[in-house]
């Protein structure tokens, strides 16, 4: 932060300028609407192209408008039945919730761990945990797979959920470490002077004071996962285990011949819960980019 | 412990000079220190129990992959047979001249300039335009709004944007007048910028945000004192407001380095029409050795490439972002 | 809701979703990576499941190369599927070699006995001494074509190369294009390298497997001269399409080389076999050679734990049975070579005489006689071609499928 010796500033003729510099900047809000036409126009085009049937989509431009409205009911049973969405976002909505949940639960055990509690060596442990997110996916995935199969959970539920939870703990832990070290020790000392043990500090008190950062980084790590391509592809392809991305993606893939409206309709479906809790949610996701320390 | 402190009770005239050893032996030093050795131990258990969870689930599912993939690498592993066969560093020495691995390299490393350059000149731009807008929460939400999507979503709606007979092509025809018909994603000189600007449209809003976020919590006062002072804008920019943003771009920075280097789905869905599609992207090319031709052993020994590469190019950015650190404290 | 009530409500969830037992257990599960015919082979899991009591599913992958990866670690895992289904050639042999699959030498003996199956079929899938597996389908190579456009040219099914070259001039003077051919699913480049190649010089086609003959080598280049000459003359679709069946269901071309398993998915496009289009088989370029035409035939295949369960061989007898064929035909139009069943089309009775009238000699598909490694980098560089079908990519096609073919048979010495 600088200091800079601050003589007598006018606010009122600050303000005044500011508002007259708005009004001249009618221009630029033309400008602005255009650029923002290159974010507009792919939602736009996957709006009327999922009202469309096949024959019309191929038989129009792209972008216009559809006949009507009825062909989305047909597109999202088509989608729905033939890529298994159904089966595809029950999955990812319990990998997500439970995956993120566990994680983020675990790392705050962790982060007290390392924060609350004087040890040696707390640092090469914060390291051993956090290393977890240096190395880029694909050292990941030969050794998984085949462990994975040694041990007979690929493909399976369970399967899955380990592996989403122990990849989404690291990135917790750094949060969670961080913003206990900031948080004043007065209360858990006291707690621990009147005979509470370490867990009823930690869950008594230390968990409800975490409760921004928790949900920040559970809405984060929760999107991770529902995102996730790769992993569901090399450790749980089988039809009832995979993702909405994975289903998505074999749709996509496999069915080209069913027409875009169909994959857009997919891949709209795919997305709605996403768009949805960050529509409701969007306090928090901003607060999430802001804790993560940036 | 050789202290060099002198002993905190020789005060006045009978300054008694004992040494530090006498020291600690009088005020009883050791039996302190063998009891707060006691107590940090079993602390170390305490803090053992909470972060074994932790520990359990990283060290069992990455890191220990990690040593096997390394391990992996350096036997002659292929479809069902050959994990005990030892292979020395043959897996390694097939990689350079390898016309798919420097393909694959090369655009690599085009992808990672790229998308660290890209979203953040425009992001800023955006950033900085966006603020004196007239009714600019709208605009920043729209082009926010991709980054919630999954890339493989992003990366579905897009391959259709520039299908032969896709959006791209019939707006570019309605302003040519006359019809247009480029493969952008089947044609060597097309596929990667492409598929480039596809991540810029996603990955741009964060960067948006990110700056916006950091611009705001610069203080107006300096900023206004500056002005008043007789700087340009240019000047007030330069001086106060990039060193103040710096942190923040740098960790931007950081994260699309490594987020270039991983980018698979995007490549995967999109370049499924292109003939070279292993060679996108080292990562997507060892995920063909792999899974496509069971070559195991060889596919482990891009991974690890791709892992040392990342690896010295997070510790650069590190070691860069500290020294940024110094300077703006 | 406060926070402990949400970790309990969550751990409860998590504990009830981690005990779903799966569904599979103790069902027949067909295991196989053709989500295209999911449909038409539940059909036929059900009329199993309705013929013998015991309940029969099928497990779709995709893609074929997640699919490959989960056979391979699955074996290693001792743990393979019981009934799926496979490609012949190299793939076939690596997975035979790992000696978890069984040998099906006793149901072939039946198969035989009751007159179903030729010798020559069975043969198709023998390894060594043994036979390995049964036709999930027996498909030919043909040439569809649509009977409208061939009217409107003036033209009739070619008896010779000279009459299906000159047709192709006359479609193209009436405005119509000649041939759909694309690029979908990154498969299809060696479609119409192996048909060329084979009308031409079928020995150096079956020389390019064994690496007697080099993918730059002057017969290559030939047959690579007549497709690139075709292509100049704009005989082709635009191969970036993503929806071949669709595009010669909407006559963006007047004929299309593909396996006679497509006549079903053409008929579901809306033309109707026999009275809509036609098939016949393409005429070698030198009219002496005998009539010949490649011949695709996955297989069905058990592993050695499967075969021990009775009611997965029961399965796998149901499905090459008459009215498991029967089934099967109805559902996907496709025909796995039991003589007494029905042929599932008009089209493929036709050609099923044509070959019997000219002693039709089968050659192996260019994708199953490919050696395994080479497969999807050398299809790669065959569709890399068609995007760019001028005779200076054709070279470096064949520069870079050379390299690496003679990079395989070195390894091999």
């Amino acid at each position: 932060m600088m200091a800079l010796a601050t003589p007598q500033i006018d606010f009122a003729a600050i303000e005044a300028r500011e508002r007259v510099s708005t009004k001249k900047k009618w221009p630029s809000l033309i400008v602005a609407a255009l650029v923002s036409m290159i974010w507009v126009v792919p939602f736009y085009y996957m709006a009327v192209s999922i009202f469309k049937t096949h024959p019309e989509y191929t038989a129009n431009n792209p972008l216009s408008l559809p006949e009507g409205l009825s062909p989305i009911i047909d597109n999202a049973i088509s989608a729905w039945n033939t890529a298994k969405m159904g089966m595809g976002l029950a999955n990812s909505a319990m990998y997500g919730l439970i995956g993120a949940a566990l994680a983020v639960f675990f790392a705050a055990m962790a982060a007290y761990g390392l924060s609350r509690i004087d040890f040696k060596r707390q640092n090469f442990w914060f390291m051993l945990i956090f290393s977890g997110t240096i190395f880029p996916f694909q050292i990941y995935l030969i050794p998984l797979f085949f462990a994975y199969q040694k041990v007979g959970i690929i493909n399976t539920h369970f399967g899955m959920l380990l592996f989403y939870t122990a990849v989404c703990i690291p990135f917790p832990v750094l949060v969670l470490r961080n913003y206990l070290n900031g948080l004043s020790r007065e209360m858990d000392e006291a707690a621990r002077m009147d005979g509470a043990s370490e867990f009823r500090v930690f869950w008594s008190i230390i968990l409800p004071n975490c409760i921004g950062p928790m949900t920040a980084t559970f809405l984060l790590q929760f999107t991770w996962i529902w995102n996730d391509l790769l992993f569901s592809t090399v450790l749980g392809n089988r039809d009832d285990v995979r993702s909405i991305m994975n289903s998505l993606q074999i749709f996509h893939g496999s069915y080209t011949t069913a027409g875009p409206n169909l994959s857009l309709t997919a891949a709209l479906i795919a997305s709605l819960p996403a768009i949805v809790l960050f529509l409701l949610l969007r306090r928090h996701f901003m607060e999430g980019m802001r804790v993560t320390g940036l | 412990m050789e202290a060099t402190h002198i002993s905190r009770f020789g005060v006045g005239d009978k300054v008694k000079q004992e040494t530090d050893i006498q020291l600690m032996e009088r005020i009883g030093w050791h039996q302190v220190k063998a009891v707060e050795d006691r107590a940090m131990r079993r602390n170390f258990w305490k803090a053992f129990a909470f972060m074994s969870p932790a520990i359990v689930l990283v060290c069992g599912l990455l890191l220990m992959p990690v040593v096997y993939n390394i391990y992996f690498s350096f036997t002659k592993w292929k479809k069902f047979a050959g994990l005990d066969e030892f292979a020395g560093l043959s897996n390694y020495a097939k990689l350079p001249g390898n016309p798919y691995f420097d393909e694959a390299f090369y655009n690599t490393a085009i992808w990672v300039a790229a998308s660290v350059v890209f979203p953040l000149a425009i992001g800023f731009g955006l950033a900085v335009f966006l603020r004196g807008v007239p009714m600019g929460n709208i605009f920043k939400n729209i082009i926010f709004l991709p980054r919630i999507l999954a890339p493989t979503a992003v990366a579905v709606i897009w391959f259709h944007v520039y299908a032969p007979h896709g959006v791209l092509n019939s707006l570019l025809g309605m302003a040519a007048g006359r019809p247009v018909d480029i493969g952008w994603l089947y044609q060597d000189n097309t596929v990667t910028p492409a598929i480039i600007a596809t991540f810029v449209w996603q990955s741009v809003g964060l960067v948006m945000v990110l700056v916006l976020l950091g611009l705001s919590a610069i203080p107006k006062d300096p900023l206004e004192a500056a002005r008043i002072d007789g700087a340009t804008s240019g000047q007030v920019f330069r001086h106060i407001v990039m060193p103040l943003l710096l942190p923040t771009l740098v960790v931007v920075t950081i994260l699309s380095v490594l987020s270039g280097f991983t980018t698979f789905d995007l490549l995967w869905v999109m370049g499924v029409g292109y003939p070279g599609q292993r060679t996108l992207s080292l990562a997507v090319y060892m995920y063909f050795e792999s899974f496509q031709k069971g070559a195991w052993a060889f596919g482990s020994a891009i991974a690890v490439i791709i892992g040392i590469v990342v690896f010295s190019v997070t510790w650069i950015q590190t070691v860069m972002q500290s020294r940024v650190d110094k300077m703006t404290r | 809701m406060n926070f402990k009530t949400k970790l309990f409500s969550l751990a409860f969830a998590g504990l009830m979703s981690v005990s779903v037992v799966s569904a599979y257990a103790g069902d027949v599960t067909l295991v196989h990576d053709k989500p295209f015919w999911a449909e038409a082979l539940q059909k036929v899991a059900d009329a199993e499941t309705k013929a013998t009591g015991v309940p029969m599913k099928q497990n779709p992958y995709s893609p074929p190369e997640q699919y490959k990866a989960y056979m391979q670690s699955s074996i290693a895992a001792n743990d393979p599927p019981d009934i799926f289904t496979w490609w012949t050639g190299g793939v076939y042999e690596e997975l035979i070699k790992t000696g978890a699959i069984a040998d099906l030498d006793d149901v072939w003996v039946d198969l035989i006995k009751s007159g179903e199956f030729s010798e020559g079929v069975r043969d198709f899938y023998k390894v060594g001494d043994h036979i390995y597996g049964v036709p999930l389908h027996l498909s030919r190579w043909i040439v569809l074509y649509n009977k409208a456009d061939y009217a409107k040219a003036g033209i009739s099914e070619p008896k010779d190369w000279a009459e299906f070259v000159a047709n192709a001039e006359k479609l193209k003077a009436a405005g119509i294009t000649p041939f759909v051919a694309t690029t979908q699913d990154g498969w299809r480049g060696f479609i119409w390298f192996e048909e060329i190649m084979l009308r031409t010089n079928p020995e150096a086609y079956m020389g390019l497997h064994t690496g007697k003959v080099t993918y730059d080598s002057e017969p290559v280049r030939n047959a690579f001269k007549i497709w690139a000459d075709w292509y100049a003359k704009g005989y082709f679709s635009d191969p970036r399409s993503t929806e071949e069946v669709a595009d010669f269901a909407k006559n963006k071309g007047a004929m299309n080389l593909i396996g006679d398993w497509a006549i079903g998915l053409v008929e579901k496009a809306g033309m109707k076999p026999g009275t809509d289009f036609g098939a016949f088989i393409m005429p070698n370029m030198d009219a002496a050679m005998p009539s010949s035409t490649i011949l695709e035939g996955s297989p069905i295949m058990l592993s050695v734990k499967g075969k021990a369960k009775p009611e997965v061989v029961n399965a796998l007898k149901y499905f090459v049975s008459v009215d498991g064929a029967n089934v099967w035909a109805a559902a996907s139009g496709n025909a796995l070579g039991n003589a007494k069943a029905n042929p599932p089309n008009d089209i493929v009775k036709k050609i099923n005489a044509d070959v019997a009238a000219m002693k039709t000699v089968s050659f192996p598909r260019w994708w199953e006689a490919v050696p395994a490694d080479l497969q999807g980098e050398l299809v790669a560089e065959l569709n890399r071609f068609m995007l760019t079908p001028t005779m200076e990519t054709a070279e470096s096609v064949m520069a870079n499928a050379q390299k690496l073919n003679a990079a395989h048979w070195a390894d091999k010495q």
